[in-house]
């Protein structure tokens, strides 16, 4: 994997925690110029890109990044930023939630979730921010169908749209897989969805009901 | 009422009318001198004679001036009817039977015509009901009650005589005759008393221009009623004493038409005030202020003052460009000048000149151009004030602003990053003999360091949104729009994106109108829309919750206004209680 940011320090520390995860880091990068050119180099698993970067530190990472999914199909791409515009989410997720993520830096502090979330990606998954999630909730206030779940559905549904498997939400709720797929089935129901589908491609399914 | 100062146009009738009744003035008085002359007149009222004949002449010429100034005002034919009711008055000196009659019939007339004249200046009209119930009195006790008393009246009795015939005596009764003449003297004295007392008062109440046209005909005016007033009482002393105090009242009776052309001429000094005016503005520098004094000294009331009229802001500004209230201004009136129809000036003055519209209109017509371009020099003061106002607000603001995040920075993210400093400090002496201890420590120490990373993220993005750099207005409001606590309803349209500086300055019209939603309004819903028209971008952010929103109350809205109008553009707020607010704001859509 390669790892792109223009804070060495980040970048290390980074580094450091996905080697101790078992990921073998193969290249480093400051600029999204140099980011492109490892990424054909080397052609890696998954690249994890800050947004912000030289030359311009607006969102030239974002850019990078939707260049790596256009033209390497194979290197997943792992986002990190100081702050979370659910736009740039909708944006990175707009054609495939397969292999990408987009998560606060912050997020990088909780080793054991944040190497889980990286691997999630690196083997075509999709992890996105909480807050993400939240603000995308958020967007249907008022009332509606999200009214009726309950607030443990709530809680399925938004770490269902962070990406994570049956398993990682059972992890996180302390309940049985058996459970979080009652409550599954229960909340695409309450939103007249069609039936649950695989763990990518329903992130995209809820994605597209709080958009509507 | 209005009356003009000018001449009016005189028509060949007035002017043949003008020459007849100088022709029979002239004629009176020729007979009246050459009456005198002949001895035909009793020796002893024949310097009286002379003196009512001058007063006579003196009346009818300033009746003809007044009435050819001021045809539809009474005065002029009041005083030609004077005149000649003193013409008349002096037949009573004949030697034959109907003069005589006619005489003693309109003696007493012109003292009524007189009082009717002076209570009645300038305006030619009666003030009150009082004034009115004096004047009738005058004329129903000089007229009616004297021809009653010539019908009891023997003259055989009286003394002075051998008289001609008095041709309307019916019966001699000594009695009856006394009673009526004491009751006609003791009504004279009391009409001309409540006269005087009416005229001291008017003298009171009136002030500055009133004062200085009033004087000469209230001077003359109550010399005469005093002396009439001497006359009637006098009555009863000699009959030297009583014609030397009719020949010094006629005397001021003369005075009185001259005192009234003074104060007609007074007047009239305004145009020639306005002319001087026009020369003043001719040469004058263009100095502030200045054509305050020149109007001040047209006008004669140097407690004028003169306020522009600012249409944008509606109100009115004083030449320094501050808002004046004219409301304020007690005891004043305030004339609004208008130029081609267009309102440019209030002008706040004495109230007596508004008793005389046709000056305040010359002055004001005379000064137009020098007006508006005052009140051109005003508006921009006005605007020079506000920008200055503003930029003091924007430069508080500012400073508030950054004391603000100072503040929030060290009760926030730099408390924590200290107690985190001490979380670590306490795992790293705790990792040998407690490593338990140590790793709740370190957890406690990332809880703060995730909290201390929020509240920065949130103080980054209240000072700039990076999304609005890096992708412009629509997509910042967006996020905005999800972040509010209130549904709001989006909908943008931009033909192209705004420079950032406009971007930013509808950015913040947005947050602060939503932040104001959310805080207030306690409204459901709001509805944010942007378009771009033409040069413009038209910004509306609009709620269903309680209104009432004060635009000028809240710095929020205030900085907004600087905010906007720092780019020539423009806010307003409409909030009735109940309706909800509309905020509207509109900014240049390029730099």
């Amino acid at each position: 994997m390669v790892v792109a940011d223009d804070s060495v320090l980040l970048r290390e520390g980074v580094k450091r925690i996905l080697e101790e995860g078992g990921f073998e880091v193969v290249g480093q990068s400051g600029t999204a110029g140099d980011l492109m050119l490892k990424v054909r180099s080397y052609e890696p698993d998954l690249a994890i890109v800050d947004i912000r970067m030289p030359p311009t530190h607006s969102d030239e990472g974002l850019r990078a990044a939707q260049e790596i999914r256009e033209r390497h199909p194979g290197t997943a791409v792992l986002v990190l930023s100081q702050y979370v515009e659910s736009g740039y989410a909708l944006e990175l997720l707009a054609d495939s939630a397969e292999g990408v993520g987009y998560l606060l830096k912050d997020r990088v502090s909780d080793v054991k979730d944040f190497t889980a979330a990286a691997r999630r990606v690196a083997s075509g998954g999709t992890a996105l921010d909480p807050e993400v999630v939240s603000r995308l909730v958020g967007r249907r206030k008022g009332t509606g169908p999200l009214d009726e779940l309950s607030p443990r559905e709530r809680e399925v549904l938004e770490l269902m749209a962070e990406g994570r498997s049956n398993q990682g939400i059972a992890e996180r709720l302390v309940i049985t897989d058996r459970a979080v797929e009652k409550h599954i089935t229960s909340i695409f129901g309450k939103l007249n969805l069609p039936a649950a589908p695989a763990d990518h491609r329903r992130v995209l399914a809820v994605l597209a009901y709080l958009q509507s | 009422m209005s009356f003009a100062l000018a001449p009016v146009a005189t028509p060949q009738r007035a002017r043949a009318f003008t020459a007849a009744v100088s022709l029979a003035a002239a004629a009176a008085a020729a007979g009246g001198v050459v009456a005198i002359a002949a001895g035909v007149v009793r020796n002893d009222t024949r310097t009286l004679a002379a003196v009512t004949l001058v007063a006579a002449l003196s009346f009818v010429g300033s009746g003809l001036v007044a009435w050819r100034r001021r045809p539809e005002v009474w005065t002029g034919a009041l005083m030609v009817a004077a005149g000649f009711a003193l013409f008349a008055g002096s037949l009573a000196n004949s030697n034959s039977a109907l003069p005589f009659t006619i005489g003693l019939v309109l003696a007493p007339l012109p003292s009524a015509i007189i009082g009717h004249l002076i209570l009645s200046f300038p305006e030619g009209r009666l003030h009150s009901t009082l004034e009115r119930l004096v004047v009738a009195g005058a004329y129903f006790v000089v007229f009616v009650v004297q021809i009653v008393m010539l019908m009891f009246m023997g003259f055989e009795h009286v003394t002075g005589c051998p008289c001609p015939t008095n041709l309307l005596f019916v019966h001699d009764d000594m009695a009856l005759h006394s009673a009526i003449m004491s009751t006609q003297r003791f009504l004279g004295i009391v009409l001309a008393t409540v006269a005087a007392w009416i005229v001291v008062r008017r003298w009171q109440n009136a002030s500055g221009p009133l004062r200085r046209a009033l004087a000469p005909i209230l001077l003359t005016g109550s010399v005469t009623i005093v002396l009439l007033l001497a006359e009637l009482i006098a009555a009863n002393a000699s009959t030297r004493a009583w014609a030397a105090v009719s020949s010094a009242e006629r005397v001021a009776i003369a005075l009185v038409p001259i005192a009234y052309l003074v104060g007609l001429f007074r007047a009239r000094l305004g145009r020639v005030a306005v002319s001087d005016l026009v020369i003043e503005l001719g040469r004058m520098p263009a100095e502030p202020g200045h054509l305050r004094d020149a109007l001040a000294r047209a006008l004669r009331d140097p407690s004028l003052e003169l306020a522009y009229w600012v249409p944008e802001s509606g109100t009115y500004v004083g030449i320094d460009g501050r808002t004046v209230e004219l409301a304020a201004a007690a005891g004043h009136t305030v004339t609004v000048l208008e130029r081609h129809g267009q309102r440019i000036a209030a002008l706040v003055h004495d109230p007596a000149l508004a008793e005389d519209p046709a000056l305040l209109n010359a002055v004001s017509t005379a000064a137009g151009l020098a007006l508006e371009n005052e009140r051109l020099l005003a508006e921009l003061r006005a605007q020079l004030e506000q920008l200055r106002e503003s930029r003091a607000r924007i430069v508080e603001a500012g400073d508030t602003e950054r004391r603000r995040l100072e503040r929030n920075l060290h009760d926030g993210a730099q408390q924590r990053l200290v107690s985190l400093a001490l979380a670590l400090g306490l795992a790293e002496s705790k990792v040998e003999q407690d490593p338990a201890t140590a790793v709740t420590l370190l957890q406690a120490a990332r809880e703060e360091l995730t909290q201390a990373l929020s509240e920065l993220r949130e103080l980054a993005r209240g000072i700039h949104p990076a999304v609005l750099t890096e992708r412009g207005l629509t997509y910042a409001l967006t996020t905005l729009a999800e972040r509010a606590p209130v549904e709001v309803v989006l909908d943008v349209q931009l033909d192209r994106r705004p420079p950032p500086a406009i971007e930013a300055a509808a950015y913040y019209v947005v947050a602060e109108a939503l932040a104001n939603v959310a805080k207030y309004a306690q409204a459901s819903t709001a509805t944010v829309t942007v378009r771009t028209d033409g040069e413009r971008l038209r910004i509306e952010v609009a709620d269903d919750g309680v209104g009432g929103a004060d635009a000028s109350a809240g710095s929020g809205l205030r900085g907004l206004d600087d905010r906007v109008q720092a780019f020539g553009g423009s806010l307003r707020v409409i909030s009735r209680p109940g309706q909800g607010t509309r905020i509207f704001a509109e900014l240049p859509s390029r730099s």
